[in-house]
């Protein structure tokens, strides 16, 4: 909402324009909202003069160019004069003449359209071989109007208008415009009007605004006799039109044309742009149509009203463009057809042009979800849907179109003719009141402010206040459509009186803890002991692309998907993390990283997951990690790259206290989360000791590694999270110190190739559990070396079996012989 | 996979019987089953081609991973999983942990750390927020109603489903309102603070990400008044710079919040910049005391309780802290950036 400190102030009883525009920005920012920016025009209008045209010859060299002589009353310095003291130009515009006032932008100067993007400054220059100092303007020059035709010729009568005289000051430009975020006044529909925001400024600054009498009249109503009628009251709360004959289409003065220059808008004759200006002025908009265009479109007697579209009509726009109605739209119309979409833009065919003689003026109300759903599904955004989408008051519709009609007739002559008000009894009155208790405000505050002084600060913008005891009625003015509950009324004061100056303090709490939440937690540590152990935590976007899917193996079916997603690579929700690492692998090799871990922990989604309590999506919290080295920089002789992501989640296990399980597969298992992974080189984790299912590590397939040009040295894994935190909840158990020294002894055993390392611990640690029960013994089992010689079908696994005893020091006969047994036992489950 | 094309399905179905029988498995990937579909293309109206079309090429990729799997040359032999390292391997080449000093945690996790520990010491709860949310949580439980033109604000993801990807961590106050409702029983406040991943409909660029990390803070009790949330918000930011800051606030507008206000506080000593009045202050929440409307969809009495909530960006942090120059690099993965975190 760009708003002119000038504008503003021809309406206000209080002397805003005095107020520094720094304290005015401050106030603004503390009490209003926020600025965008703030143009202080009078840079823009600087050292540009009125001067008068003494005299107006033709260029001897060309015959568009005129040669002038100007006379700006010997006010700009340095430059070049006659002996007259007159200035030459050379003019290109067909209007200039002798004896007219016109804008002269002297050596010096700069283009004031030109002011915000490239500065142009103006110099001496030769044309033809004659020298111009500067040049005569056009309006469009002056950033008035897109006018670019002629010079601009002043009429206007004033003191300043006068040679030497300040532009600015003849033109009324010594204006500052305060662009306020709109998003500040999604409630307040009063604001987007010159009037709404200066009562605004005289409120914040402690001073009493009072409206201008014409827009606070209770007794303004429309004549009648225009055929109407208003039957969609819900979406058209108040419809109203006003037909005015006679009148005379011109250029609007050139105030009105700078004011809506000023703040954005473009001039376009008398008729429409008195419309824009009641608009800017009181942020109600309203439109005119071309009345004999009109009754051509009626069968009968002249009769517009609004009505929902039907599906699938047309109507071309005043931007020209033509759009298919649906049923939600709301459109003015005949009983013909469409002529406008109400809320939103004017129809093509009823436009006001050149020609026009009378108009029917429309200002309605407008349902604002209705303008907002209309303005989404057709894209258009004009200041009218600004205005209406933020629920403008259903009060002020007569007295606005009483106004504008009044200066329509003084600027384009004509008569008020007939009229319609769907709802005459509706007046620019007060609201019913809201009672609030005065302590309820004060308390919300925290502030200690008198009833008396709350009732001023609301008076100030025009609040009806009554004060009864301990409650106020607070009536809110007409304009107001956004004070309903008590806290409406809080904001109201808490922002009038000044949020700087409540009292600040801390709530008062107890010392009762807080209790930390776990899962978070638990993630914390998991992260801690990632990165003590060299790995790298990434995050990653939550939408991955089908194509990933597929080139992990999995199903997009599976997937929940965007329906307006930005890109086909950011489509679906992931359904496990494991495609998103794999899919940041390649990049970091090409970037040089040789050997690299990488992590994550995040929410996953899976349709086959189903919904929760609440019928939403469940989410499923997974842990992924990923292992990747070059192969090019890779020892060939290092093994399979299962072993390094098994490394790090026994690693994890050990932090955490637990023993995992690792279960060899005999074919492919079907969810999601393992179909990423090569079954043949890939295992299946659990907790030992609770058996509970954790999740998958290995190494990826053939067409992953393919699709995603990852190195053959890659593996990894992917764990439920929530499952992973469950056991490791379990408290460590601890082993006594050895008081007796302990001894070990290594145990080789030749065994089939393709007997399971597993298998042989397995059968070791059931024994020496066994000997452990029967003779209080303490074993540690370390594996020590596996070999296969080249083409053997028997592989030797050694085992290094560190034993203890609690009360005594194990003999060198003891040890062989637990150690025989061990031996024994395992071979002979072994040959089972 | 499954295929919603009946005669995708059906095609899926005998190419999986044909290449069972096959010696020579690559020629699956030539089978006229496979070719039919694809001359099958220009024969469909031209609506229906794309879905088509693209299921067909989801089934020729999954043909070709039959393929890969039994590929001799990429196909690598069975492990022994339960080993913990491969076989012959000496004792120095075996699998090791990196270094330490490579290891890195992500910088908005560990600020996403640091912000909840600040908050725990002040008596808040920490929760996580959904990826997923609905319609209620996102907008109408929080006084935004249908077509409200607030909702322009947050441009929001949509699923198929017509579920959301929250656009604000303030899709949580529901439930939290809800599940910490006993805490009022007993006399204690409901504080809780909800730091998590949340998504706008914007284009990528150097300052704008579609995902990023917000942080909501909810406080309900008896008599909480504007003061307490001023004081409580910049009781946080001078902990969380470690400097006693000054504080101010703007009014603002939030459906859910009745004043809403943007908070700004002083800038601190370590990101010191110019000299005008904007300079001095850094603008880096929205706040404001919540709408009795929100209370009620809890099941609140707003007449006995209220209470203030707020809303801030994680990675404009981290990115001020660090001098980061691309908000893009947080979700890149890229190690040369990550581990520049130690």
């Amino acid at each position: 909402m760009k708003y002119s400190v000038k504008w503003g102030q021809k309406y206000s009883n209080v002397d805003l324009e005095s107020i520094p525009v720094e304290k005015l920005s401050a106030s603004i920012g503390e009490q209003l909202g926020a600025i965008e920016e703030i143009v202080d025009l009078s840079h823009k209008y600087k050292d540009i003069y009125i001067v008068e045209v003494k005299s107006a010859i033709k260029h001897p060299d060309s015959d568009k160019l005129s040669l002038c002589q100007i006379d700006d009353n010997r006010i700009v310095k340095d430059v070049k004069r006659n002996k007259a003291g007159l200035v030459q130009i050379v003019c290109g515009a067909p209007n200039v003449k002798e004896g007219m006032k016109a804008v002269w932008l002297p050596p010096g100067s700069t283009v004031p359209s030109s002011f915000d993007s490239e500065p142009f400054v103006l110099s001496s220059r030769e044309l033809r071989g004659e020298v111009s100092h500067g040049m005569l303007a056009s309006p469009k020059e002056l950033d008035l109007s897109d006018e670019h035709q002629g010079i601009l010729e002043v009429h206007i009568k004033s003191k300043y208008a006068q040679p030497g005289g300040l532009f600015a000051d003849a033109y009324n430009l010594k204006d500052v415009i305060i662009d306020l975020e709109n998003k500040m006044f999604t409630h307040r529909p009063d604001c987007f009007g010159m009037l709404g925001v200066a009562r605004e400024l005289a409120g914040i600054n402690n001073l009493k605004f009072i409206s201008p009498d014409w827009y606070t009249q209770t007794d303004v109503s429309i004549p009648s006799g225009f055929s109407s009628k208003l039957n969609i009251p819900t979406q058209v709360p108040r419809f109203v039109v006003q037909v005015i004959k006679g009148i005379q289409i011109k250029d609007s003065n050139p105030e009105i044309q700078s004011l809506l220059t000023r703040v954005g808008n473009k001039p376009i004759n008398n008729i429409v742009d008195l419309t824009n200006y009641y608009m800017q002025l009181t942020g109600q908009p309203t439109h005119a149509f071309d009345y004999d265009k009109v009754a051509k479109l009626c069968s009968g007697e002249v009769s517009i009203f609004p009505r929902m579209a039907k599906d699938g009509e047309e109507l071309t726009l005043l931007n020209g463009k033509t759009i298919q109605l649906t049923a939600k739209d709301i459109v003015i119309a005949t009983d013909k057809q469409a002529i406008a979409l109400g809320g939103v833009m004017g129809g093509k065919d009823t436009e006001v042009d050149n020609n026009t003689k009378n108009i029917i003026v429309e200002c309605a109300n407008f349902n604002m979800y209705t303008i907002r759903r209309t303005s989404m599904h057709h894209g258009l955004f004009t200041d009218a849907v600004t205005r209406f989408n933020k629920g403008q008051s259903t009060l002020q519709n007569a007295v606005v179109l009483a106004k504008l009609s009044k200066d329509i007739v003084e600027a384009a002559g004509g008569k008020i003719a007939e009229g319609y008000d769907s709802n005459p009894a509706m007046s620019a009155d007060h609201w019913p009141a809201v009672k609030v208790d005065v302590n309820l405000i004060n308390s919300r505050l925290g502030s200690d402010i008198p009833a008396g002084e709350m009732a001023k600060l609301l008076s100030n913008v025009e609040f009806k206040v009554d004060i009864n005891e301990k409650t106020i009625a607070v009536a809110a003015p007409f304009w107001r459509t956004d004070i309903e509950i008590a806290e409406d009324v809080v904001e109201e004061i808490g922002r009038l009186y000044g949020y700087d100056k409540l009292p600040v303090d801390l709530p008062s709490r107890q010392i009762q803890p807080v209790s930390k939440n776990t899962e978070v937690e638990f993630n914390n540590r998991l992260r801690k002991i990632l990165s003590s152990a060299g790995a790298n935590e990434i995050l990653t976007y939550s939408f991955v692309s089908e194509k990933l899917l597929v080139n992990c193996g999995q199903d997009p079916k599976e997937a929940y998907h965007l329906s307006n997603a930005l890109s086909p690579e950011l489509q679906c929700y992931r359904l496990t993390l494991t495609p998103s690492l794999l899919s940041k692998v390649n990049t970091n090799i090409r970037a040089g990283h040789d050997k690299f871990v990488i992590f994550e922990i995040g929410k996953t989604h899976l349709k086959a997951h189903g919904v929760n309590n609440e019928g939403l999506p469940g989410e499923l919290e997974m842990f992924s990690l990923v292992f990747s080295a070059n192969d090019n920089t890779t020892d060939k002789n290092s093994g399979a790259a299962y072993y390094q992501a098994k490394k790090y989640l026994d690693y994890i296990a050990t932090k955490l206290g637990l023993v995992l399980r690792y279960e060899q597969l005999t074919e492919k298992p079907e969810y999601e989360v393992t179909k990423p992974y090569d079954w043949k080189r890939s295992a299946l984790v659990s907790d030992h000791h609770s058996g509970t299912f954790l999740g998958m590590v290995g190494e990826y397939t053939a067409s992953v590694r393919r699709n995603l040009k990852l190195p053959v040295n890659t593996a990894g894994f992917e764990v439920n999270y929530q499952s992973l935190m469950e056991v490791a909840s379990r408290v460590a158990t601890y082993q006594p110190l050895e008081k007796y020294p302990g001894t070990s002894k290594d145990i080789t055993f030749d065994v089939n190739a393709d007997t399971k390392h597993g298998e042989i611990r397995g059968f070791v640690e059931h024994i020496t559990e066994e000997l452990s029960a029967s003779e209080g013994l303490i074993f540690t089992v370390i594996d020590l070396d596996i070999y296969q010689k080249p083409n053997s079908k028997h592989k030797s696994t050694t085992l290094r079996i560190e034993m203890s005893h609690p009360d005594k020091t194990l003999t060198t006969q003891q040890a062989n012989k637990i150690s025989d047994k061990i031996a024994d036992f395992v071979n002979t489950s072994l040959a089972k | 996979m499954t295929y919603s094309d009946p005669k995708i399905a059906k095609a899926f179905e005998l190419l999986k019987k044909e290449f069972k029988g096959l010696k020579d498995k690559p020629a699956i990937l030539r089978s006229n089953t496979l070719k039919d579909l694809f001359s099958e293309i220009p024969k469909l109206p031209v609506e229906k081609r794309s879905a088509y079309g693209k299921e067909v090429n989801l089934l020729k990729n999954e043909v070709t991973s039959w393929v890969d799997e039994i590929n001799n040359e990429l196909n690598l032999p069975v492990i022994d999983v339960t080993a913990p390292y491969d076989i012959n391997v000496p004792v120095e080449k075996r699998p090791q942990l990196l270094s330490p000093e490579l290891g890195t945690i992500h910088p908005l996790t560990k600020e996403i750390e640091y912000i909840s520990d600040i908050a725990y010491r002040m008596g808040f709860n920490v929760e996580t927020s959904r990826l997923i949310d609905d319609d209620f949580h996102m907008f109408t439980s929080l006084n935004f109603p249908e077509d409200h033109p607030a909702r322009d604000d947050y441009d929001t993801f949509i699923t198929t489903d017509g579920l959301i990807a929250p656009a604000h961590t303030s899709t949580m106050q529901n439930r939290m309102l809800i599940n910490y409702k006993d805490n009022l029983e007993k006399g204690l406040p409901i504080a809780v603070i909800i730091p998590d991943r949340v998504f706008r409909n914007e284009d990528l660029d150097a300052t704008h990400e579609h995902t990023f990390y917000q942080h909501e803070g909810i406080y309900v009790a008896k008599n909480v008044t504007v003061g307490n949330l001023i004081a409580t918000l910049r009781a946080f930011l001078s902990e969380y710079f470690q400097q006693d800051l000054k504080a101010k606030i703007q009014p603002f507008y939030f459906p859910f919040t009745e004043p809403s206000f943007e908070f700004a506080i002083e800038r601190p000593d370590s990101l010191k910049k110019g000299d005008t009045e904007a300079d001095q202050w850094l603008e880096l929440l929205g706040c404001g005391m919540i709408h009795p409307n929100v209370l009620k969809h809890a099941g609140i009495d707003s007449n006995v309780y209220n209470g203030f909530a707020w809303g801030g960006g994680v990675d404009r942090l981290v990115m001020m802290k660090y001098g980061i120059e691309d908000v893009r690099h947080f979700q890149s993965a890229k190690l040369d950036f990550l581990r520049q975190f130690v």
